[in-house]
């Protein structure tokens, strides 16, 4: 290992010195990548790969700075491998999040029913029922259907109620 | 090698003798300078870890947001001044140049020049702030703000529809963490100066500005991301 060659060399402590041009030319490729991520997000439309363009350059200029900013290309092994462990529980948070949100439906659906049959009963109440009235099958929906009466008499929301019930009975 | 001679008074305050094998800063329970150095740099990457660690948790709420409402993100991202946004990326790159440059002096033992460039480092975190709070008044006046104060007046009423006030609370709380820690690094690298000029630092030991230029590094790294994400996409 590179290691313990320096530890020999007393005085000296031989950490690498990352020379001026290299460091130059690291701030030169920066700069130009934050001026190509701003032309292609300004002047190009990519559509979905708008995104991924942007991501994809701003990673670049992450790798440049870790390389040669923070000197991770001259570095213990062990500094990198601690850096390539955190990014990767970020990837793991990221994707195990959106496993979960991205594919979640319809979160403020709490019904035990499920909809297609919640669906089926609809339409076997609008038949029997084409007043609707009979569609208030529970306290929200009576609610629902005073504050927006689709027909003309919305009084007898009470009335047909246990029929509502039947349909779930019958099955 | 020098070790059996050490064993004597290797504490910190001691061996001025022959300054190569007992260095003042040089703690006894590590084997060598090289070590002592080694260790505070791992020690200082767990740390940076726990940093990104801490950003990543708004980055993730940044994309389940937007993978719910892209349409929402993109309108409301052109409130941003890509302009400004872009100044300040060059600003805090400038600065990621002087520190590595600082080190690079001391490294090189011309403490003078990694003074300079310690003050530049100041000066670009200075500027950054600046421009960053011209864009947060800007934002303000508009009522663009965060959480329930949201509502967009004056000229700005295109932003007022469902959704976009979450893409400026997450505007403003990555940004403003962001922030505090360039004020933090404005801190730091103000008392690294302060020390440079009272010649603490030399190629034997720089280990605050190594760990220091780290740091600023990473709240570099942030803003990277920060730029296209909340400006450009």
């Amino acid at each position: 290992m590179a290691h313990d060659a320096h530890a020999h060399a007393d005085g000296d402590h031989g950490h690498h010195i990352i020379p001026m041009p290299v460091l130059l030319k690291t701030f030169g490729g920066l700069i130009f990548l934050t001026i190509l991520t701003v032309l292609t997000a300004t002047q190009l439309d990519l559509g979905a790969f708008n995104v991924p363009l942007a991501l994809a350059i701003a990673c670049g200029k992450a790798t440049l700075v870790i390389m040669f900013f923070m000197g991770l290309k001259y570095d213990n092994r062990v500094n990198t491998l601690t850096l390539v462990l955190g990014i990767l529980f970020v990837l793991i948070f990221i994707s195990f999040t959106l496993f979960d949100t991205a594919f979640r439906g319809d979160i403020g659906n709490v019904d035990t029913i499920p909809q297609e049959d919640r669906t089926r009963m609809e339409e076997t109440l609008q038949q029997r029922d084409p007043g609707r009235a009979g569609l208030a099958t529970s306290p929200a929906d009576s609610l629902a259907l005073e504050q927006n009466p689709l027909e003309e008499t919305p009084a007898p929301a009470e009335e047909p109620a246990p029929e509502t019930t039947e349909p779930e009975a019958a099955h | 090698m020098a070790s059996t001679t050490t064993t004597a008074a290797p504490a910190v305050e001691h061996g001025h003798g022959d300054g190569h094998a007992h260095h003042p800063r040089f703690q006894h329970h590590f084997v060598s300078m090289e070590q002592q150095f080694d260790s505070a740099k791992l020690g200082m990457w767990l740390f940076l870890i726990t940093e990104i660690l801490l950003f990543s948790g708004m980055f993730v709420a940044y994309t389940v947001y937007r993978v719910w409402h892209p349409e929402v993100f993109e309108v409301a991202s052109e409130a941003l001044n890509p302009f400004l946004g872009g100044l300040n990326t060059v600003v805090l790159l400038a600065s990621s140049l002087t520190v590595a440059l600082s080190i690079h002096f001391v490294q090189k033992d011309q403490i003078q020049k990694m003074n300079w460039m310690l003050l530049l480092t100041v000066l670009c975190a200075a500027i950054f702030m600046v421009v960053k709070y011209f864009e947060y008044t800007a934002k303000f006046e508009h009522g663009l703000y965060a959480g329930e104060a949201f509502h967009p007046h004056a000229g700005y009423e295109q932003f007022n529809i469902p959704y976009a006030r979450q893409f400026f609370s997450i505007y403003f709380v990555m940004t403003g963490i962001h922030g505090v820690h360039v004020l933090i690094g404005m801190g730091m690298f103000t008392w690294l100066y302060t020390r440079g000029l009272r010649g603490h630092f030399s190629s034997e030991w720089y280990t605050p500005v190594e760990l220091s230029g780290l740091y600023w590094h990473i709240v570099d790294l942030i803003w990277i991301f920060l730029f296209p994400l909340m400006y450009l996409i």
